[in-house]
């Protein structure tokens, strides 16, 4: 175990990620860049940023609170060590998607009624239940919920989101490909440290494939909403054709995100991350179980 | 916009130089300076000193019982997050728990070079019981949920009580553990400043605080200076030798204001 954790510790932390990737960046873009004026200019487009920012504020609030709650149930000093790594990297998340909040031009005393009115609830019954355990300071299971389930979601709507923007928004894809960075280095660890927990402590699997079960259920509850609310394929045409042809979007996954409609890009996103977290799962031992869809 | 290093956080207005100060950015170009060339807390080309059985013996405990210091202030500054009352200061902290995260790093890592093969089961065996007693009371405070009391005791007397010793010890240090040291005491003196400045508001607008925090003093100075002497005497300094690190410690305190 020592040997694996070594290549997660703050020294390689140091070297990899704020002297690495993020070095010469300005909350996680390049110097210079700016939100495109489509997004200032379209009242329907400018609704769809800021909800979409705020439900990336509200998931990196709760990685936040997690990864640092779980440092004083970690059974290692090198587990703590690397908790110690992901709880900054969940702090610069918080910080740069929310200075995009203010890019997008929320003001400094409006920020918490902004994330108040867009906060999808879904997500916030999803950070509770990842939350509940943390407070009980439940290792096992606050892992799993966070470097499996929570930033297995967050790395592929990341990757979604930054397939999306990659020539509408670089500003924005460069912040996006930061973050799914350091998410490969929590589902890394996630998947590493706990499949050994888990063999140790065979009981505890029932109690956690529940666990990710009711999650996954907030989970799909979340992009139902997103998507199901997000503007109609027309308008989010006509949105891009007033970019122009460089701003056309990247496929993922097979779809092409400037032809495919909400329905569509929701049925790719919850069934790549299902069949992610059933590989991850299994990797660790343990077995996925189907979440009912809403 | 400029470099954070290129403009100069004191011309901003008071809540934007806070969000300015908690930043990870700043931290970043704080760190970058004085860690950059850095390899676990030291230079590679640092020699390694020429030790005596016993004075190997001697730094071993006291390295061991820094762990146990910055395992307790890794874990305070983790659960301080939870219960941080903005996002400035969650963020801060969490800069500090990666600082303090390093410091458990560096300073294992120089047991190990010391021969330590098994640096945790060193640390549980050498450590101080003041100090334990300490780590727990600590943890205490911060599952209470104690904001105030919470952050006084990791940022004010544990950090006050790190940075003495540890600026002392590294007057006297081989030149390894000194390099090493001196990058915690760089580290130290944010989080003080932190506390300080976090603290001082807190106590403008609720006066009263102020004798709750002299009750929480005064058990934890008991158990600060306990951990010194259980530490001396592992270590066998002689008794004339014993008064300046209390003295130390107290002078850190004093000049923060809570003396």
């Amino acid at each position: 175990m020592a040997d694996f954790l070594s290549a997660y510790s703050i020294q390689y932390w140091l070297e990899s990620a704020p002297q690495g990737y993020l070095e010469g960046t300005e909350f996680g873009h390049l110097p210079g860049e700016e939100e495109p004026k489509l997004l200032q200019g379209d009242p329907l487009i400018h609704e769809q940023a800021l909800r979409t920012t705020v439900q990336l504020v509200v998931g990196e609030r709760c990685a936040l609170s997690a990864s640092s709650g779980l440092i004083n149930a970690a059974p290692d000093e090198a587990s703590k060590r690397f908790l110690a790594t992901q709880t900054l990297d969940e702090a610069r998340h918080v910080e740069v998607f929310t200075q995009r909040l203010y890019d997008l031009g929320v003001q400094k005393g409006e920020l918490e009624d902004v994330i108040r009115r867009y906060a999808n609830p879904n997500l916030v019954k999803f950070a509770e239940v990842l939350l509940e355990k943390v407070d009980k300071k439940d290792f096992v299971a606050g892992v799993v919920g966070q470097n499996i389930v929570l930033e297995g979601m967050a790395f592929n709507v990341f990757e979604l989101m930054h397939a999306a923007n990659q020539n509408l928004n670089p500003k924005f894809a460069h912040t996006l490909s930061g973050t799914i960075a350091d998410e490969r280095r929590h589902v890394g660890f996630g998947e590493n440290r706990i499949g050994s927990l888990i063999r140790e402590n065979p009981h505890r699997k029932g109690d956690i494939e529940r666990m990710q079960k009711e999650m996954s259920y907030w989970m799909l509850a979340t992009f139902a909403d997103s998507f199901r609310s997000a503007p109609a394929r027309e308008e989010m045409a006509r949105a891009r054709a007033q970019a122009g042809p460089a701003a056309a979007p990247s496929s993922w996954h097979g779809v092409d995100l400037g032809k495919a409609d909400p329905e569509e890009m929701e049925h790719v996103l919850a069934d790549t991350v299902l069949a992610d977290f059933k590989k991850r799962l299994g990797r660790i031992g343990l077995e996925y179980q189907s979440p009912a869809r809403p | 916009m400029a470099h954070p290093l290129e403009r100069d956080p004191h011309q901003l207005p008071p809540e934007s130089f806070l969000e300015e100060v908690h930043s990870f950015a700043f931290w970043f170009d704080a760190v970058q300076g004085y860690l950059g060339d850095l390899e676990h807390g030291h230079r590679r080309e640092t020699p390694e000193a020429v030790l005596s059985p016993l004075e190997r013996e001697h730094l071993v405990t006291v390295l061991c019982n820094y762990c146990v210091g910055e395992t307790a202030a890794l874990e305070g500054a983790g659960g301080l997050i939870q219960i941080a009352p903005n996002r400035h200061a969650k963020v801060f902290l969490a800069t500090q728990t990666v600082d303090e995260g390093r410091h458990l790093e560096v300073l294992t890592g120089r047991l190990r070079e010391l021969g330590v093969e098994d640096p945790e089961a060193e640390i549980a065996r050498r450590g101080s019981r003041s100090l334990q007693e300490f780590h727990r009371r600590l943890l205490e405070l911060v599952r209470g949920r104690d904001w105030i009391a919470a952050l006084f005791a990791q940022n004010v007397v544990l950090e006050c009580m790190e940075f003495a010793v540890f600026a002392l010890h590294a007057k006297r240090a081989d030149p390894r553990t000194c390099e090493v040291l001196s990058g915690i005491v760089k580290d130290e003196r944010r989080h003080m400043g932190f506390g300080e400045n976090e603290l001082g508001r807190r106590l403008r607008d609720a006066p009263y605080a102020r004798e709750r925090l002299r009750a929480v003093r005064q058990e934890l100075d008991a158990l600060v200076l306990g951990s010194f002497e259980e530490t001396m005497d592992a270590i066998g300094t002689p008794r004339a030798d014993r008064t300046e690190l209390g003295s130390h410690y107290l002078a850190a305190v004093a000049r923060l204001g809570f003396a």
